[in-house]
């Protein structure tokens, strides 16, 4: 017998929906419009998760006086101390909250900025390449850093809304949250790709040399791109281990960046409502994976693995069928792009 | 005298072969078609797993046979690839990234199929395949020289890589497949005038480099204590890396920086160890240091574009 929880699978696809689309639409901005192949998306990702979990668990142990020293988070002990503690002040929550959104912005900005030196003056393979194992050798350090529970990870991180009694309701709250910082990146992306910075970005992805000829100096470009973006990936971390309550460095696998990736294929180079749809399609097709599937009772192969395998395809059927996306790009909104057209279509003579 | 040396040196030689044989037919690969392949990856571990699939299930026991068929079922993915999906692409005018794009995703698709693959043949024998013991072969002599005894897989990578280099040397400088092959490598366009059937020549590139890098995983399989579907995805930072210092289009750099990697990799991190006390599972680290000092200080401009923006004034206006 099928058994079907319609609101807590709509909570769970939605809350998932928001933290992919924060990710696929800093990526859309950064290889979407300026064209940096950047396949390390994982590393923001995982540097923001990472942070606001050590600051979560370090300073609700340090602030009710426990000595992280003789029991650090990752213990048992310490993982029993967290559960007991986390929900007594409401206010410390949500000041925690804030304060890991904060250093997961800048951390992961500041690591994308600083990466951009060595890499985005060469060619797209360098920059794509050099990423995408900066994402292995962040796994290999969380693996064997030993103040963040090396291979175990940390667990029991206190959720900013652990306090509200009603499960539900604490599900919605979060969602609440993680839907409106969705509407804040969607905004300030909105923004910049139409600003005169969006337009060079634009010229930049689809001629470097003529970008390069008109005085503009790329790199720079480039760097501040990476820097707005992967610091958006940062706070998407930050809702990941809040959402989860636990994280550990074998999520961090090349595979998520690809999945980020499907979605903007999927949804649209260079267009953002599209990763906003790239993002809902596949983080539903997973939630429905994960929801029917232990019904059905398929042992031989595992769904995970299925998964993966779709993605991959999808992304390699998408580039060959349709390499524009479901959403393909539009003109940008300028006043003067409005101008020619009505001249072009003799409204305004 | 340094404690674990004589196993690092050791470790050199057996790795510099290994990086050898995985990285040359990833710069082939790329100076003939222009692709990026990120699913070169797919191909260390395809061979091996038919070579640990051939020994699972059926038994058996020869070197030889397993990279003659490793060759040959690798070298078919490799060309399967390109004909459906990097010759469409290419037809259509994508640029080097989207082409890097989809090799991504094959590569992703075909490390979890082969993760299916292993979970169907463990429900029907039993055996675990997701992480393979080492295989020891019968048609591989185990020698030594001078008191200093010869592993199997150092023989087999011996013999592996010196055929590999001589057969591609052969091939490229004296035969007339050779000379069409460096013909599309300079110029696909002109070669492709003067009679070169260049979409022929592309495909047999491909059949080769897939071959090749699956006879280095058939080796493996008798060098690692244990064979994971993640076996070349752990080498393919240390693999690139080795490409990247020949710039993806010299053989004999990439020779060099096979050298280079596996130097840095085995007696650096011994040295490190000892002396500093970094653990030594930290040598990537090491590896991703060379990367991106190869990248600042000698731009690499040939691979997919990119502009020498080292050579840009400081401080000009944006």
């Amino acid at each position: 017998m099928i058994s079907f929880d319609i609101v807590g699978f709509l909570i769970s696809w939605l809350t998932l929906f928001g933290i992919y689309s924060i990710l696929s639409i800093s990526l859309n901005m950064e290889s979407g419009v300026s064209g940096i192949t950047n396949f390390g998306k994982v590393v923001f990702y995982g540097v923001g998760a990472y942070i606001s979990a050590a600051i979560t668990t370090y300073l609700i142990l340090i602030l009710n006086g426990v000595n992280v020293a003789e029991t650090p988070p990752y213990s048992i002990s310490g993982i029993i101390l967290l559960s007991q503690l986390a929900n007594k002040a409401p206010l410390l929550n949500i000041g925690l909250l804030l304060l890991s959104l904060i250093m997961a912005f800048a951390v992961s900005g500041l690591l994308g900025y600083v990466l951009t030196y060595p890499i985005l003056r060469v060619g797209p393979a360098f920059v794509g390449f050099t990423l995408l194992s900066s994402g292995e050798l962040m796994r290999i350090f969380l693996l064997h850093y030993e103040p963040v529970g090396a291979s175990k990870g940390l667990m029991a991180i206190p959720t900013p809304f652990g306090w509200i009694p009603d499960s539900r309701a604490r599900d919605a709250a979060f969602l609440g949250m993680v839907l409106g910082f969705l509407a804040l990146t969607y905004l300030v992306s909105d923004r910049l790709v139409n600003s005169p910075l969006g337009r060079t970005l634009k010229a930049v992805r689809d001629d470097e040399i003529a970008a390069l000829c008109l005085g503009k100096h790329v790199p720079r470009i480039k760097a501040t791109m990476l820097f707005i973006g992967s610091g958006f990936a940062g706070v998407a971390g930050v809702f990941l281990s809040y959402y989860l309550t636990s994280v550990n460095p074998n999520m961090f696998v090349p595979a998520v960046t690809f999945n980020v990736w499907a979605m903007i294929i999927l949804g649209g180079f260079g267009n953002l409502k599209g990763s906003l749809l790239g993002a809902a399609i596949i983080t539903l097709v997973d939630r429905v994976l994960t929801f029917v599937t232990p019904q059905l009772g398929v042992t031989v192969i595992s769904p995970d693995y299925l998964r993966w395998v779709i993605v991959g395809l999808l992304i390699v059927v998408v580039l060959l069928v349709n390499p524009r996306g479901l959403l393909p790009e539009k003109p940008v909104k300028t006043p003067a792009v409005e101008e020619v057209r009505k001249v072009l279509t003799g409204e305004g003579g | 005298m340094i404690p674990g040396l004589s196993q690092a040196l050791s470790n050199f030689i057996q790795y510099s072969l290994f990086y050898l044989i995985f990285a040359l037919p990833l710069t082939l690969s790329y100076r003939t078609t222009k692709v990026i392949n990120f699913a070169h990856a797919n191909f260390i571990t395809y061979g091996a797993y038919v070579a640990i699939f051939l020994h699972g299930t059926l038994g058996f026991n020869s070197m030889w046979l397993a990279a003659a068929l490793a060759f040959l079922i690798t070298g078919g993915i490799a060309v399967l690839n390109n004909v459906t999906v990097f010759t469409p692409l290419q037809r259509r005018g994508s640029t080097p990234a989207i082409l890097m794009i989809s090799s991504m995703g094959l590569w992703i698709a075909y490390k979890y199929l082969l993760y299916m693959l292993t979970d169907v043949m463990h429900f029907y024998t039993g055996r675990n395949f997701v992480s393979y013991g080492r295989i020891t072969y019968s048609d591989v002599p185990r020698t030594s020289i001078m008191g200093f005894e010869i592993s199997q897989a150092l023989a087999a990578c011996i013999i592996a890589a010196t055929l590999i280099v001589l057969a591609l040397y052969l091939m490229l400088e004296k035969t007339k497949v050779g000379r069409a092959m460096r013909a599309v490598a300079d110029n696909p366009s002109l070669a492709e005038i003067t009679g070169i059937p260049r979409s022929l020549i592309v495909n047999l590139a491909w059949f080769i480099c897939g071959g090749i890098t699956a006879v280095g995983g058939v080796v493996w399989t008798s060098f690692s204590g244990a064979v994971t579907p993640e076996a070349g995805d752990s080498m393919v930072l240390q693999v690139f890396t080795v490409g990247f210092i020949g710039g993806l289009v010299s053989l004999l750099r990439t020779g060099v920086g096979a050298l280079l990697i596996a130097s840095i990799e085995n007696i650096g991190i011994a040295l490190l160890n000892s002396y500093l006390g970094i653990p030594t599972s930290f040598k990537p680290f090491l590896t991703f240091a060379t990367l991106i000092a190869t990248l600042i200080l000698f731009p690499p401009l040939g691979a997919g574009g990119g502009l020498p923006y080292r050579f840009l004034r400081r401080g000009s206006k944006q």
